[in-house]
């Protein structure tokens, strides 16, 4: 234990460049109170350049801030006026330029304001931490150390903790208990190896993928369409990555490998390509000089081409032969024909695997602890599905190991260091395994960690080879599983695709309820992997029909839909204007899911248990409805919730409308309840997502008593605690509302006057219009006089009048139809 | 058709400086005081008169609710310090709210049934939005598809003249730019020192760091809203307001104000009593009624109802306060009648001066007046279009 049990009161950055002030907004988005710290302006205000920092925070995209008006709460500071605010913080990250002469600086005139037990980190990209240490004075070593934060630092849960030799195993213990819960990352203890994890094996397999890329002639554009979401990386892939990071930024990390790694095998390649160096030395930094590897001219997106040196339009594309490859769902039959392949975009592929997998072998043991650090620095840094290892041994780690070796020997491979023993041994089949992942030190396979902070993280990120029981299970449909962790809260979770919820999910939830209500103290909706939910599914449940379902969000719903639209009767039907009688056969179905999902979302909110929406990614349409009805909602950060019917030119109708309605007369307490039913109705109207779980609670989906939380892995032990604290109080259902006021006709006319200005100013289409008419219609309880008293059902009634009517139009059927062709909105 | 039995005389014209809203200099200075403060100024350039003889104060304000609620004109009378005897009628013709109390005030002298009057308005835009703190439309405007323009917003009526009278965004434009120029120009020779009585902002804040209430003392001397930076150029950068494909932007439109103006009219006999020197003599005053789609056009209906009433011609008006609503309708009102583009507000427009809405009639008559005395001109006009569409126009005498 440390001397002193870390409580942070207040943080303090120092440097507000762009990870600097990055960093400080993540602080405020956490509620952590920051200071963020800047060279004095030369004139001006002597704050201006922290004032400048953080007035762009407000510009970025995406947005490093939960609120944009939280930057307004990071304190200003300048190094020669405020340097006393120090001795507050309890944590000081330093994040200025990499220089360690800038830095040894700095620390001198910092120390002696830094208080007793305040800890100094450094967010180092690359530079050794020892070296920094020995800049900072001896007695206030013990609490230095690294924290390596990935840009950008909202979104990227990777936080790399670096110690020094001195540093105090307490205070390392208790910083990743604050990084993991209060700022909600994912933390790899690392070496104090240069660019120490992530950076050192993402950066090698850029390079490599350079240099195989020259070696193969393959075009930039055609390496991004390889190296992206094809084999498990993020869609930037490659040369967009370098783009978005700033090819400065990546220059300077490889010059750190240069000159650090003298005896890397790799060494030769540890260097800038010629053609980078032109670019950056003519200031084409990437994005934020909008001119790199790639260029915008208008609509076309451009990329340099190496045979002119001039920039072409990028239409590079993976070839059909090997997309088929790259498709195939088994790894090892995937990696044979990849390397049995003369194509050369397949020996591309082979090749940049092969000799990061060369790569990780050789260096895990002096940069990482065990395998799985570094696999999940990859993941978490660099945003790979999985890692080098993972992929490795899911593809048969005997027969890759081969086929490197062989590949050495050939000299195919960038470099001839033989495989180290371990890795080549054929008898390994893995690194990972059951008990631990294996370190190459003490040959020998590690457990994750047993900090107390991971009891909070029952079912941690996933690893390859480790065996995951999710608990026990109470019953299993087609459509949801309910289960339980050996406790007295029983869990629901979807089965079906980005969680949609179609008839099975609601017939799942409904008998979840009863159970709960029958054998347990309450219910969590909870998915083992992010989306919440992407909405309704109106698809009757039909087995698994096994066809690859379309990305789109709202594909599955708009499905029968659009085969009804299709029907050549249907087709007959609006030539002799007869459309909705015909329909009425086929809508009655759908009419029939709506009433279910009103039966459900009312059961979630009724029920003689507390249910908890366990919220994390996406909770859209019918999602957001569920997460609305819940006793609690419970949300990650990065949860997006909104109501998005109208994109598609229907409105929500499980109850969503509904409880706006009820908000906004609460929220009126008896006033004028009209600005609120406004402001509702802009959210609906507009489709409006909230950028984060803190902007959903802005636009009013999430209310002031949901709890919003850092890390998604502790989700489910804080939504259960939510529930054992609700039924510890003695739950009760809300007593079911008889006498809601409804804003009323009045109310429907004064929204119609705000959009007939947007009719007449061509802002919004007739469509909309009628659209726009049926949400105020629903949300003022219909054509009353204002202030007439109605009851929920009232409501729930117009919603499903109200979203039949649309679905019978033949604009929105066309919106719908339009949807699943392209996946983008239909304007009409 | 003259059925007076006098003429009432423009004795007294003042008004405050304007602000913009809702982030201008009067944002903390309600409608109610800032009334206070114009009628006692307009008072205090009538020396000796005697306030119970105020036969009424007839204050125009177009968003009559919150600050500006509770029959304004009465509170901002006792507020002023004029005796309780002294009775306040708040009336709300919109945009025209100020020139409309000043007819209704010289109705009552040429009726003979007052010697004094005075007429006002008052307007923040910064405390009670355009459409008022809770804007709601009777379901019937869209049960007659000819009461549908009722609904819309006064940018889309600008859009809707702009289309049928073929005003092009260059020439809003440019008459934006040349409203700018000439406020400019006006305020820096001292144009405006004859009608502004400067009001003392007190605002009161919180100051965080010494813990102790700030008492931020300015003095309100000039208008805020002519800018400087203003060029045809800049302002053809704007992007449409209103319309998605439109012509109308922020920037050739009026803008959004916080002020005050107030008017002393008499008969002959108090003129005598009181041995006051009149500014002027009111002439006539009229409105009609348009299309309210195109409520900007207002004007070009009025305007000749009340020349023929005062029974001269327009080319006699030697000076011509035109409210700029927006430049399209200006445009539309000063081609469609000929206007002489050089008689119409040679000292700039709302669309530089700003337009506190119910206000403004009443500011514009102390800009006239004074205006017409400096230069010796005799017939001036000040007239404007009117939301819901209708125009107003009055005729005014130089003494």
């Amino acid at each position: 234990m440390p001397d002193h049990p870390l409580v942070v009161r207040k943080v303090a950055v120092l440097g507000a460049g762009v990870m600097g002030a990055q960093i400080a907004a993540h602080l405020v988005n956490a509620n952590v109170p920051v200071i963020l710290f800047e060279l004095p302006a030369k004139e001006g205000n002597a704050n201006g350049n922290v004032l400048k920092a953080v007035a762009n925070l407000k510009k970025l995209e995406p947005s490093p801030l939960a609120l944009k008006d939280k930057a307004d709460l990071i304190e200003p500071a300048n190094y020669d006026q405020h340097l006393e605010r120090l001795r507050d913080c309890d944590i000081v990250i330093e994040a200025i330029s990499e220089r360690m002469d800038w830095k040894a600086d700095l620390y001198k005139k910092v120390a002696p304001y830094l208080g007793q037990h305040t800890i100094f980190a450094s967010n180092t990209s690359g530079l050794s931490i020892n070296k920094l240490a020995a800049a900072f004075p001896e007695q206030q070593r013990h609490r230095f150390c690294g924290v390596h934060f990935f840009n950008p630092p909202r979104y990227m849960h990777l936080v790399e903790l670096i110690a020094c030799t001195g540093t105090d195993a307490g205070i390392l213990d208790d910083l990743e208990r604050f990084l993991v819960t209060t700022l909600g990352k994912g933390v790899i203890r690392a070496k104090d190896t240069p660019n120490f994890i992530a950076n050192r094996v993402g950066v090698f397999s850029m390079l490599a993928t350079i240099h195989h890329a020259e070696r193969l002639g393959i075009g930039f554009d055609t390496v991004d369409a390889l190296t992206g979401s094809l084999i498990g990386r993020p869609k930037s892939a490659t040369f967009r990555t370098a783009d978005v990071v700033g090819l400065d930024t990546f220059a300077h990390v490889v010059n750190t490998m240069r000159d650090t790694l003298p005896d890397d095998p790799w060494h030769q390649y540890y260097g800038v390509p010629a053609w980078l160096q032109k670019l950056i030395d003519e200031g084409a930094l990437g994005q934020k000089t909008r001119k790199g590897v790639y260029q915008k001219i208008g609509r076309d997106i451009q990329v340099l081409d190496l045979k002119t040196g001039g920039y072409r339009v990028s239409d590079g594309k993976a070839d059909e032969t090997i997309v088929e490859i790259l498709k195939n769902k088994n790894p090892a039959e995937r990696f044979a024909q990849l390397h049995a392949s003369s194509h050369p975009q397949a020996q591309f592929i082979w090749s940049i695997f092969r000799d990061s997998f060369h790569y990780c072998a050789l260096h895990l043991e002096s940069i990482a602890h065990n395998a799985r650090d570094l696999d999940f620095a990859i993941r978490w840094g660099f945003g790979w599905d999985a890692g080098p290892f993972e992929i490795w041994q899911s593809t048969g780690w005997k027969q890759i190991a081969g086929w490197i070796s062989e590949d050495i020997a050939a000299g195919k491979s960038m470099v001839n260091a033989p495989l180290p023993a371990w890795a080549a041994d054929p008898s390994r089949i893995g690194v990972h395994r059951p008990d631990g992942s294996y370190a190459p030190g003490s040959n020998s396979y590690q457990p994750r960690s047993v900090l107390a902070v991971y009891k909070r993280q029952p079912f941690p990120d996933k690893l390859l080879g480790e065996e995951r029981q999710y608990g026990t299970t109470i019953f299993e449909t087609d459509g949801v599983r309910c289960w339980h962790t050996g406790d007295d809260i029983a869990i629901v979770s979807f089965k079906s695709r980005m969680h949609a919820i179609g008839d099975d999910v609601l017939q799942g939830v409904q008998q979840a309820i009863a159970e709960a209500e029958n054998n347990y103290i309450g219910l969590v909706v909870w998915q083992i992997d992010p989306p919440f939910s992407v909405g309704a599914n109106l698809k009757k449940s039909s087995g698994n029909t096994a066809k690859p379902a379309p990305p789109s969000a709202l594909g599955k719903l708009f499905k029968s839909v659009k085969r009804e639209a299709e029907s050549l009767a249907l087709k007959a039907a609006r030539q002799i204007g007869v459309a909705d009688q015909l329909m009425a056969g086929k809508l009655a179905e759908v009419e029939h899911l709506v009433e279910q999902f009103q039966i459900t979302t009312q059961m979630l909110k009724y029920s003689m248990v507390p249910t908890v929406a366990a919220v994390d990614g996406l909770a859209l349409g019918g999602g957001c409805e569920f997460v609305m009805h819940c006793d609690r909602a419970v949300a990650t950060l990065e949860s997006y919730i909104g109501l998005v019917e109208v994109g598609v030119g229907l409105l929500p109708a499980g109850g969503g409308c509904k409880e706006f309605a009820m908000r906004a007369a609460a929220d009126a307490k008896g006033g004028d309840m009209s600005p609120f039913l406004q402001k509702y109705f802009k959210a609906v109207a507009m489709a409006e997502v909230g950028r984060s779980a803190e902007h959903a609670r802005e636009i009013g989906y999430l209310r002031v008593t949901d709890r919003i939380i850092m890390n998604r892995f502790e989700l489910l032990e804080i939504a259960k605690a939510e529930i054992r604290a609700m039924a510890a109080a003695g739950y009760r259902p809300p007593l079911r509302a008889k006498a809601i006021p409804a804003l009323g006709r009045s109310g429907i006319s004064t929204i119609r006057a705000f959009m007939e200005n947007m009719r007449a100013g061509g802002h919004i289409s007739e469509h909309d219009y009628l659209i726009g008419t049926k949400v105020a219609t629903v949300l003022c309880g219909g054509d009353i006089e204002g202030g007439s008293l109605v009851d929920e059902q009232w409501f729930l009634d117009l919603e499903r009048q109200h979203f039949m009517e649309l679905i019978a139009t033949e604009k929105t059927q066309a919106r719908i139809e339009q949807m699943l062709k392209t996946g983008k909105p239909l304007r009409n | 058709m003259s059925k007076q039995v006098q003429d009432a005389y423009i004795v007294a014209a003042t008004r405050s400086a304007v602000g913009k809203a809702p982030r201008g200099m009067f944002k903390n200075t309600r409608p109610d005081d800032l009334l206070a403060y114009v009628l006692k100024s307009a008072v205090a350039q009538c020396p000796g008169l005697d306030l119970n003889e105020i036969g009424d104060v007839i204050t125009g304000c177009a968003m009559p609710e919150g600050e500006q609620g509770m029959n304004v004109a009465r509170i901002g009378l006792l507020l002023a310090g004029f005796p309780d005897t002294v009775p306040g009628l708040t009336i709300n013709r919109f945009c025209s709210s100020g020139v409309q109390a000043v007819a209704d005030a010289a109705a009552r002298i040429r009726l003979g049934e007052a010697d004094v009057m005075i007429a006002a308005g008052t307007e923040s835009m910064s405390m009670v939005p355009m459409g008022g703190n809770k804007p709601t439309f009777s379901p019937g405007v869209f049960e007659k598809d000819e009461n549908v323009a009722i609904a819309y917003g006064m940018g889309i009526t600008a859009e809707r003249v702009a289309e049928r009278w073929k005003v092009s965004r260059e020439d809003q434009d440019l008459f934006a730019a040349e409203s700018h120029r000439r406020a400019l120009r006006a305020t820096d020779s001292g144009e405006f020192k004859d009608e502004i009585s400067v009001y003392t902002i007190n605002d009161r804040l919180p100051d965080l760091t010494t813990r102790e209430i700030k008492v931020n003392t300015r003095q309100a001397a000039h208008d805020e809203g002519p800018r400087r930076d203003t060029s045809p150029e800049g302002l053809a950068k704007l992007r449409p307001a209103f319309a998605a494909k439109g012509s109308v932007t922020a920037g050739n439109s009026s803008q959004m104000s916080d002020g005050a103006g107030a008017v002393v009219l008499m008969s002959e006999a108090a003129l005598k009593r009181y041995k006051l020197q009149p500014l002027g003599r009111f002439v006539g005053y009229a409105v009609a009624g348009v299309p309210p789609d195109v409520m900007g056009i207002g004007p070009i209906k009025a305007i000749p109802k009340v020349l023929a009433q005062a029974g001269i011609t327009q080319d006699a008006l030697d000076w011509i306060e035109l409210n700029e609503a927006f430049a399209a309708q200006s445009l539309a009102v000063i081609r469609e009648l000929g206007l002489d583009p050089a008689k119409v507000n040679p000292l700039g427009g709302a669309i530089a001066l700003g337009h506190p809405l119910g206000a403004t009639g009443a500011i514009r008559v102390a800009t006239l007046m004074h205006g017409l005395r400096r230069q010796k001109k005799k017939y001036g006009m000040v007239t404007m279009c009117i939301g819901t569409g209708m125009g107003a126009a009055g005729v005014f005498e130089s003494l």
